[in-house]
């Protein structure tokens, strides 16, 4: 299972901060991961935009990575500090 | 040193206490309490989100920069996440030091680094709606002080 996680406006677009998903096989990658998750809670293309940062594993990727050993991904707009 | 991020209410008065108790051999202790505002006097509510163990991370990073600059005895760091109403306590800092300059600008830089760079997403609610807020123009200025 692997753990999604949603914050700040993608958490009200996806209508959740956390899930626990078990993934297709061909879902390998954050390129294929973006468009599964765009349809299955409707997020449009909020995933794509630029100022949103990946992390893998609580490290911050950039660009395109491998998911398969990923235990935990986060989808994290610009910060709005405390 | 104790960084906290939680969902609970906290009363700031107990910490200051129990920090100053501990802290037997700082001369001060500077502190900043930061509390939800309201907005024109109506009511507004403010939600905050942080990314488990990566805000802690990064607020840790702050805290040895921190120690790193200013001769300080310990240093205590709690921020609430969740939903909370005008006037509820936000953020706490505390800076033991054995003189009082070290422990003013430690509080003040650590602030900096919570209100601009800090691992949270804040919504607030209030007359005008909704909406996610990110750090003003000032809070970044504010920040840049501390660049070498």
């Amino acid at each position: 299972m692997l753990k999604i996680l949603y914050f700040g406006r993608l958490s009200d677009l996806a209508g959740r901060q956390e899930e626990y998903l078990d993934l297709p096989k061909d879902i390998n990658t954050i390129s294929v991961l973006k468009p599964y998750l765009s349809t299955l809670h409707d997020l449009g293309d909020a995933l794509d935009d630029p100022s949103i940062k990946t992390m893998i594993n609580q490290s911050l990727v950039f660009g395109d990575a491998s998911i398969i050993d990923a235990r935990e991904i986060g989808f994290l707009p610009p910060v709005g500090g405390g | 040193m104790m960084i906290l991020v939680s969902s609970t209410p906290f009363d700031p008065g107990k910490h200051i206490n129990e920090f100053a108790k501990k802290c037997t051999s700082a001369g001060g202790i500077a502190s900043f309490l930061g509390q939800v505002r309201s907005e024109n006097n109506t009511v507004s509510t403010l939600t905050l989100q942080s990314y488990p163990g990566v805000t802690e991370q990064g607020i840790q990073g702050a805290e040895e920069n921190a120690r790193l600059r200013w001769e300080l005895e310990d240093i205590f760091i709690l921020h609430r996440i969740g939903t909370m109403q005008a006037g509820d306590p936000i953020v706490l800092v505390l800076t033991a030091a054995k003189h009082r300059r070290d422990a003013f600008e430690a509080c003040d830089f650590l602030m900096d680094y919570l209100k601009t760079e800090a691992i949270f997403w804040k919504k607030q609610t209030g007359q005008n709606g909704t909406q996610w807020i990110e750090p003003r123009t000032e809070d970044y200025q504010d920040n840049k002080r501390w660049s070498l």
